[in-house]
């Protein structure tokens, strides 16, 4: 069954770099469309990154900065970055070598298209 | 709050549970209802009443399975406006136990099985083999019940 994110996965996943893409539910951690290539329970990954994108949300309102937009986190070897929008989350996994400020604009273009 | 066990091999497994998927109640029980640690009531009426919805859940849902699919459904879901309940089986040796765990806002359903499936395995390791069907139709059912609630809320 296809879904509606498959055309913005296949985008992303074609950056040089991007090991892994995914759209998961905020609330419940759960996968909604996926293109993962690296070795991972992906469902594992989803449900820790979806928790921390919805505390690093709720962080942000906290300090009265308003909406998370982006999130990113630096790991020795890979990046994974975040971005949210109503109840869903585009997590991109990538090597380190990536380019992130590319990456960063397609992702916040892909969020809008979440919904 | 604090947990509370009939037996001491289901403390370790209970505790990482609550404390990795912020679980606000959890029960361990076997399918008879028969409580063997819980974790957020702190009436043992609560828990008591708990285990005999929590296992009259499982036995229902497993019988619609067993019509509709042939075998009886697994884990259960139920997404309320504030909380959410996840009741599901765990396979130790010769049996079966349940899980009866509640959240809310501070975890979610992906946290929660992501949890549950070390919960499994650590209760897979811990529990002593299953008694068997007498265990479920004994005579002293009750008597065996008040013993687990009064030796997790020390009264007799």
């Amino acid at each position: 069954m296809s879904s509606p994110y498959g055309g913005m996965l296949a985008g992303l996943i074609r950056h040089r770099g991007v090991k892994g893409c995914l759209v998961v539910g905020e609330r419940d951690g759960l996968i909604v469309d996926s293109t993962v290539q690296f070795g991972v329970n992906a469902q594992t990954f989803a449900a820790l990154t979806a928790s921390l994108f919805r505390k690093a949300r709720r962080a942000a309102q906290a300090a009265g900065f308003g909406d998370a937009t982006f999130v990113q986190l630096e790991a020795e070897r890979g990046r994974v970055c975040a971005v949210g929008r109503g109840d869903l989350v585009l997590v991109v996994v990538a090597e380190p070598r990536v380019n992130l400020g590319l990456v960063r604009v397609d992702m916040l273009k892909a969020a809008e298209r979440l919904s | 709050m604090k947990l509370q066990v009939a037996a001491d091999w289901v403390e370790a497994p209970l505790k990482a549970f609550v404390d990795d998927a912020r679980a606000e109640i959890a029960v361990l029980m076997h399918p008879t209802g028969q409580v063997l640690g819980q974790f957020g009531f702190t009436r043992s009426v609560d828990v008591q009443t708990a285990c005999a919805l929590g296992a009259a859940i499982y036995a229902s849902a497993g019988e619609l399975g067993r019509q509709m699919q042939g075998r009886p459904f697994g884990v259960m879901h139920y997404a309320g406006k504030d909380k959410q309940v996840f009741l599901a089986p765990v396979a130790i040796t010769g049996g079966t136990l349940l899980l009866l765990s509640v959240f809310g806002e501070e975890s979610s359903l992906g946290l929660v099985q992501l949890y549950f499936q070390d919960f499994q395995r650590a209760v897979a390791q811990a529990a002593p083999p299953w008694q068997g069907a007498e265990s479920a139709l004994a005579s002293d059912f009750e008597a065996e019940l008040n013993r687990n609630l009064a030796a997790m809320f020390g009264r007799g």
